[in-house]
């Protein structure tokens, strides 16, 4: 078991590694490429920091705690987009075929799609969510660091990871049947990230439920960024409940494991 | 020769009417970022009730209306024309016995009639019905937002067409396209209202291509331009669609003239 873990690790590493290098190799481009996203997400951002002009709050939020919110949301976001890449173009795996002989080799299929594509680009983000990060700090100087509130931090953005890239695997276990990519998933991604971009409250009470306890992204930025501003939780749950992050990305992440699982076990080729 | 343009903005329209799924499914896209906008921006006008001149009404039907029309006046991520360049079947549409601007032209202004009819109305309409987003109930706002839409669709299969056909030079001329993409949606008042800008900012936008793409229809659709400020926002659209389409064709004919197309 464990030396299986170890293997496909190690696997994972090298099928990385390789892409690092090619792309790398097009440095040009790859900087072009890394300026436009972090231009085109920046953008993005000051559209929302703009509304701060006309008002001062947002339900009580501050315009550098909506920083900070908008921020953690980039980066977990950020990093499933770039981990997740060759999930996200799965349909193309499954189109051309390719899918049924990465199934022939005695190695995991999961290992093999995940690390098929590794986009460098998608650093663009991260970037910006650097920024968000930074403009959310200065406008809020009064903030205290504890190291409870980092882990927290770093806690939430590895749950958003995990759980962006959940979706990613069950919109391509989809393709199974489907054969094509659903624009419907990218409402739960794009749409995901942006909805999370500002403080839960703002939505309709089914929107808010929907997004702590059935794809919970809301454990992925806006419990940890209540915890680190000593905001009360939602429905209100106890300030511990923050501590739980990893956990219930991890169930998240099992369902769609178990989902992806039983695509597989059902695949009968694309045919041709 | 005008038949023949018809012709093409009638197959352009057939053809996306294939795509019945992917357009509901685009649909839907629509409508989730407007209802996201939408609670957004009902939070931010529960403190107070008109903002920068706009009501949450007001805003509230900006938004839909931007939703509704961004798939015609900016359509994202479009790149036919470019691909069409890359894989060199161009040479085919530049050897057809038409104007190599105009034949582009019909084929979006085909498409963008489809998307009026099949993405923009009901995106609009599911606005009105999830968040009472409203319509004018003048009938000379209606037709000069007709007008200035019009000229906005135009203007945007300029604009589209000029990011394209740079590939005839650059190689990787998506990340171009990403970018302009990107700029225009900003400036046109795709990410929020262009009335929330700071001041300075404003100035620049209100002068810019992009103010005519989206935002100065859908200041005429809130009934928010009258007088000389209204004829000057016309103006100017109209004087960029003229601009922005010399530009397009005379870039055209100079990428036409050194086109070489590898046989095989």
């Amino acid at each position: 078991m464990l030396s299986n873990i170890l293997s496909d690790l190690s696997l994972y590493r090298r099928l990385i590694g390789m892409q690092l290098r090619t792309q790398a190799q097009y440095k040009f481009n790859l900087l072009i490429d890394v300026g436009t996203y972090l231009f085109v997400t920046t953008m993005e951002f000051f559209g929302v920091l703009f509304y701060f002009g006309s008002f001062k709050s947002i339900l009580g939020w501050t315009i550098g705690e909506v920083a900070l919110l908008t921020a953690t949301a980039s980066f977990g976001f950020g990093l499933a987009e770039m981990i997740g890449a060759g999930i996200d173009s799965f349909d193309v795996t499954i189109r051309r075929g390719e899918f049924d002989r990465l199934l022939l080799r005695p190695v995991s299929a999961f290992i093999q799609v995940i690390g098929s594509d590794f986009r460098l680009r998608r650093l663009g983000r991260l970037t910006q969510g650097c920024i968000a990060f930074a403009i959310g700090f200065v406008l809020l100087p009064g903030f205290h660091w504890t190291p409870a509130k980092l882990l927290i931090l770093l806690l939430g953005i590895a749950s958003a990871a995990a759980i962006f890239v959940s979706i990613l695997l069950m919109s391509a276990t989809l393709c199974f049947w489907t054969v094509e990519t659903t624009e419907l998933f990218n409402s739960l991604t794009y749409g995901g990230r942006e909805m999370m971009s500002y403080p839960l409250t703002i939505y309709h009470q089914l929107l808010q439920r929907f997004f702590l306890f059935v794809v919970p992204l809301a454990f992925g930025a806006y419990i940890p960024v209540c915890y680190l501003l000593d905001r009360p939780l939602p429905f209100d749950m106890p300030a511990v409940v923050a501590f739980a992050s990893p956990l219930v990305a991890l169930a998240f992440t099992l369902v769609a494991g178990a989902v992806w699982r039983f695509g597989v076990y059902h695949y009968q080729g694309t045919g041709s | 020769m005008l038949r023949f343009y018809i012709e093409v903005a009638r197959t352009a329209f057939r053809r996306q009417l294939i795509y019945r799924w992917a357009n509901l499914a685009g649909l839907i896209t629509n409508a989730f970022w407007g209802a996201i906008i939408s609670y957004l921006i009902i939070a931010l006008y529960h403190a107070r009730p008109v903002a920068a001149g706009y009501s949450v009404q007001d805003t509230l039907r900006y938004t839909w209306l931007a939703q509704a029309m961004i798939m015609i006046v900016l359509t994202f991520g479009w790149y036919d024309l470019m691909l069409t360049i890359r894989s060199g079947e161009v040479i085919s549409d530049l050897s057809k016995p038409c104007d190599f601007y105009w034949y582009w032209f019909s084929r979006e202004f085909g498409r963008d009639l489809y998307y009026l009819l099949f993405r923009g109305l009901p995106t609009y309409v599911s606005g009105m019905l999830l968040f009472s987003a409203g319509i004018p109930g003048r009938l000379d706002v209606w037709l000069l937002y007709a007008v200035s839409f019009l000229l906005g669709a135009m203007l945007g299969i300029a604009y589209r067409f000029l990011y394209n056909v740079i590939a005839f030079w650059v190689v990787e001329a998506r990340a171009v396209g990403g970018m302009a993409g990107a700029i225009a949606l900003f400036f046109s008042g795709g990410y929020l209202a262009v009335v929330f800008f700071p001041p300075w900012l404003r100035a620049i936008a209100d002068w810019l291509p992009f103010n005519g793409l989206l935002n100065v229809p859908a200041e005429i659709f809130l009934g928010k331009l009258s007088g000389g400020d209204l004829w000057l926002n016309l103006a100017r659209q109209l004087v960029w669609l003229i601009v922005l389409t010399l530009v397009a064709r005379l870039v055209a004919a100079a990428a036409t003239r050194r086109v070489v197309v590898q046989g095989g």
